[in-house]
Formats: structure tokens, sequence, C-alpha cells
């Protein structure tokens, strides 16, 4: 008998609108896990990455997350591992990582609860990326905008982080 | 009040982000004797003063440092990746 896999998002919930704040799940669309020798650039990287609707997010030394809102055909995903094959090594996370957007002018106050990363815009600009505890998660932390931050949490951890977010936004209800 | 690290990639942190695996020591070489391997695996100095150790920032880069720091006072004098200065190997 055929089986069919249903997915289940790992976080089948509403935005949480608060006053200055707005919290929501992200699409479970692609992210993928990008390794290259320590000490290289993304130079490589980000034209074969832009072509496929990904946006490069810097991890550590030699290592990048691209992620999109798409989901990648496992034909398409191949033909980019292959094509970025001389650069770094590609690594599936799109069933592994799950992202959440915080949004609003108190955004950096209700993540500076839970970092000690400096959020200011001068320490953390548009753009910049870092990995830290979130009280006692360890998420992926990128600043979209001055007021919009992208955060890249393990699946399984997913839940237990908008429940810790929805807590510490509970003064702006 | 956390106890800060600097780590030379994220900048600084609270230790809970980290591992502490203990002393960064040379290695011996592969055929020395077990004399000198079994002072590198099991003895420890435990100063009071300056230490340099590795540590791993778990929840943070995941690259492992060496930290050089004042046991007593907690001071951090250095923190570098325990890779740079070395071949790395692919
Ligand atoms: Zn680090």
């Amino acid at each position: 008998m055929p089986q069919s896999l249903t997915l289940r998002p790992a976080l089948a919930r509403l935005p949480l609108q608060r006053s200055g704040l707005r919290i929501e799940a992200l699409p479970e669309g692609t992210v993928l896990h990008l390794l290259a020798p320590v000490g290289s650039g993304p130079a490589g990287l980000t034209a074969e990455l832009g072509a496929s609707g990904l946006s490069l997010r810097p991890v550590s030394p030699g290592q990048w997350f691209a992620v999109g809102d798409a989901v990648l055909s496992n034909t398409a995903r191949a033909a980019l591992a292959a094509r970025l094959k001389p650069a770094a090594e590609v690594v599936d996370q799109s069933h592994g990582r799950v992202r959440i957007a915080l949004s609003g002018p108190m955004a950096t106050r209700v993540l500076a609860k839970g970092t000690a990363a400096d959020l200011s815009l001068t320490a953390f600009p548009i753009h910049h990326a870092t990995t830290t505890l979130i009280g006692h998660i360890a998420a992926h932390l990128t600043r979209i905008a001055e007021d919009r931050f992208e955060l890249i949490v393990l699946r399984g951890f997913a839940e237990s982080q908008w429940e810790d977010l929805d807590r510490m936004s509970a003064e702006f209800g | 009040m956390a106890s800060l690290l600097p780590c030379p990639h994220c900048g600084p942190r609270p230790r809970e982000e980290f591992t502490v695996k203990g002393a960064a020591q040379a290695r011996p070489a592969p055929d020395a004797s077990p004399d000198v391997w079994f002072d590198y695996v099991y003895l420890r100095d435990n100063p009071r003063g300056a230490y340099a150790e590795y540590w791993h920032h778990t929840s943070g880069c995941r690259r492992w440092l060496i930290v050089t720091r004042d046991t007593a006072t907690h001071d951090v004098f250095d923190s570098r990746d325990a890779a740079e200065g070395r071949e790395v190997r692919a």
C-alpha cells in the first residue's frame, strides 16, 4: 500500500502580535549548511545561491547557512550542490532547522533578555549574523533590517524557543 | 553577573556558551617515552595565576579556542582560535 508523508510544520501557529513586536514562523522552505575551508570567503557562493533564490547567512569561519522560503526539489538541490562543490560542501538542513522572524521596534529589547550578544546597530549591523544562546537554546541570529531579526533553531527546539519568546515579549502584550 | 569570555570570532560571551576542556599544552612526539605521555595525559600544574586552556564555543561559532586567563582573578589575557598559526588540515 503506498504511503504518503505528510508535512507537519514544527510551528503550526499564528503569528504573535504584540505592541511594537511581531513574532512569526517563517515558511519551512530551504536551509542548507555550507562548509568550506577556514579562511575562504563567500565570494564563490553568492551568485549561485542568488540564482536559486537563497540568501547567505554567515555561521562561523568557513560556514554559512543558505536560506529561502521556497522548497528546493531534490534535483535542484543536488544540481546546486554540484555547482557549489569546488567552493563548499552542502548539507541539507531544511527539515532540521526552523526559522522564526521577530520584527518591530521592540524586537531588540526582547532578544536582549535572552542573549549576551551586543545587539546595538554598530556592533550588530544589518546582515550581521551570529550563533548565541537565547535563554538555554542555541540559536542562529541574523539582523535582516534595523528592526527585523531572523532566528534559526534546531527543529526539536522550535516550540520551546517560541514559548520562551512568547513569555519574553509578554510585557508588550 | 555572568563571567564573560572573549571569543575571537563572536566577541564577549557568557561562560554558559562555552565548554572548557583543560590545559592547552604541547602534544609530545608520537614516539615519546611512556613517562612523557603519562605526564601529558595525567599531570597538571594547577597554578594560581596565568593558565592556558582549551575552550570550545559550543553554543556559538563551535570553534576550539586557546584562552589564557588568571585562575585567581579570571582576567583574560589572550583568546585565539586553536587552529591559528597551525596548518589547518582539510
Ligand atoms: Zn565564537
